[in-house]
């Protein structure tokens, strides 16, 4: 039996993120949101609502679209990470990337990356029509647009009638 | 906001796991995280220590056979959600994730981890009392097995001691003439529900011969709505549905007022929720296809 508490305040963290290999030794507190922005150094994963409501801090862990402000550094230890700046090649737009910039499906950015990994973690087979698509965006939120403009871009992307 | 400090710990067996919860009083387990975290976050969780069961042996494991699902403590609501082999046999639970939260968290958060965080508007609680599902738990005592009807005691509050894990959730296989479904209000598709009704319905010929009815984001607890259940006997989806109206309004006694809609508001909605609901299953009952 244990007598005493089998946990530690720090721990070693190990992922790969956008292709690299990281490895910190971490509080075991720190949100994976804060890991990737201040210990990695990756700021395109935006904190909004750090309770698990805006969408702003999704990241792919695993090939799923998560909440990295809800899941902690320590629960991604050994999974691979993919961010915002995974996306474009330099200057080279994803097409989701570039439909968002030529429908202005964006204004102030804040939300933009949130909604650019979840629409990257998916299958676009599994969301050919609009109801499907407004359902998936629906994880996002955007004080902005008013969502058409976003709602647009991914149906001019995913070939979906708009 | 962030969380406060506290000790991490990942054991690999149920044994090491339930021997951890014991060293602390306010010891949490983690599973998925999607209420736990962000209830730290806003500091309202203040655990001293955090027992991740993500890598306990067998808690991933989810088996589908002709007597049902069972589903393990670290499953996520998105692996059964996405399970054809599931909503065979479970339809309803398909039906229902579809309402919990958003893909984002549904990715994350497990099954058995919203059971044992009883939030009185979620989905899966009331679900789990309509299917007539059965809750495996295990605590320094041994083993031992809760029918989710009995699980479910208050607002966050279950059967659960401190100490005891919730080791996982077996839905029984839907039977030829029953149909499980989840119905709700809420203000935007994934918010938690200001009303929701899970149901399971029996029928023969068109007509309802038995039912379990379950509400869930009206009062402080999902509850089953048993004057309701009564007023279902004999029901064809023809009936102007006044008299299940009625009892489903009745039933709901103890609504809530909150800043989302008043009591009365949740009484009527739960009300036509219980028509409509009914109706739903009936006619999937009648021509085979989902609702």
């Amino acid at each position: 039996m244990m007598d005493t508490n089998p946990g530690s305040r720090e721990v070693d963290v190990a992922v790969t993120i956008n292709g690299a290999q990281v490895r910190e030794r971490v509080p075991a507190r720190l949100l994976l949101s804060d890991f990737i922005r201040d210990v990695v150094g990756l700021t395109g994963t935006h904190v909004g609502c750090e309770h698990g409501y805006c969408g702003a801090c999704t990241v792919i862990v695993d090939g799923d679209a998560i909440r990295s402000c809800s899941t902690l550094a320590v629960q991604a230890d050994g999974s691979n990470i993919r961010t915002v700046e995974d996306l474009a090649d330099g200057d080279q737009l994803t097409p989701m990337q570039q439909a968002f910039h030529e429908n202005h499906a964006m204004q102030c950015g804040f939300c933009t990356t949130g909604f650019l990994m979840t629409l990257e973690s998916v299958d676009s087979a599994d969301y050919q029509d609009k109801e499907r698509v407004v359902e998936l965006l629906s994880g996002n939120l955007c004080r902005c647009t008013g969502y058409q403009n976003i709602v647009t871009a991914v149906c001019s992307v995913w070939g979906v009638d708009d | 906001m962030k969380p406060a400090a506290f000790d991490y710990y990942r054991p690999t067996t149920v044994e090491d796991a339930l021997a951890a919860l014991g060293t602390s009083e306010t010891a949490k387990i983690l599973a998925g995280g999607q209420s736990l975290i962000p209830s730290m976050n806003f500091r309202l969780a203040q655990p001293d220590l955090l027992v991740d069961i993500g890598g306990v042996e067998g808690f991933d494991r989810m088996e589908v056979g002709p007597e049902g699902v069972m589903i393990g403590a670290s499953v996520t609501q998105s692996r059964v959600m996405t399970s054809d082999e599931v909503a065979d046999a479970v339809p309803g639970l398909r039906r229902a994730l579809r309402h919990v939260a958003h893909l984002q968290i549904r990715n994350r958060g497990t099954v058995c981890g919203s059971l044992a965080h009883a939030d009185p508007a979620a989905e899966l609680p009331a679900m789990a009392i309509a299917c007539g599902a059965t809750i495996f738990i295990r605590g320094p005592a041994g083993e031992r097995t809760v029918d989710a009807g009995d699980f479910f005691l208050g607002p966050f509050w279950t059967d659960l001691a401190h100490g005891e894990i919730v080791t996982g959730v077996h839905f029984p296989a839907e039977s030829a003439g029953t149909v499980t479904l989840l119905d709700e209000l809420a203000w935007r598709s994934g918010d938690f529900a200001i009303t929701g009704l899970a149901a399971a319905v029996a029928a023969r010929d068109g007509e309802a011969t038995g039912a379990r009815l379950v509400s869930f984001g009206v009062s402080g607890v999902a509850s089953r709505m048993t004057g309701a259940e009564q007023a279902v006997l004999g029901f064809a989806g023809g009936d102007d549905g006044s008299d299940l109206y009625e009892a489903a309004y009745g039933d709901a006694a103890d609504a809530v007022d909150d800043i989302h809609a008043t009591a009365e508001y949740r009484r009527e909605a739960l009300g036509a929720l219980a028509v409509r609901s009914v109706r739903a299953a009936l006619a999937a009952n009648g021509n085979g296809t989902g609702v």
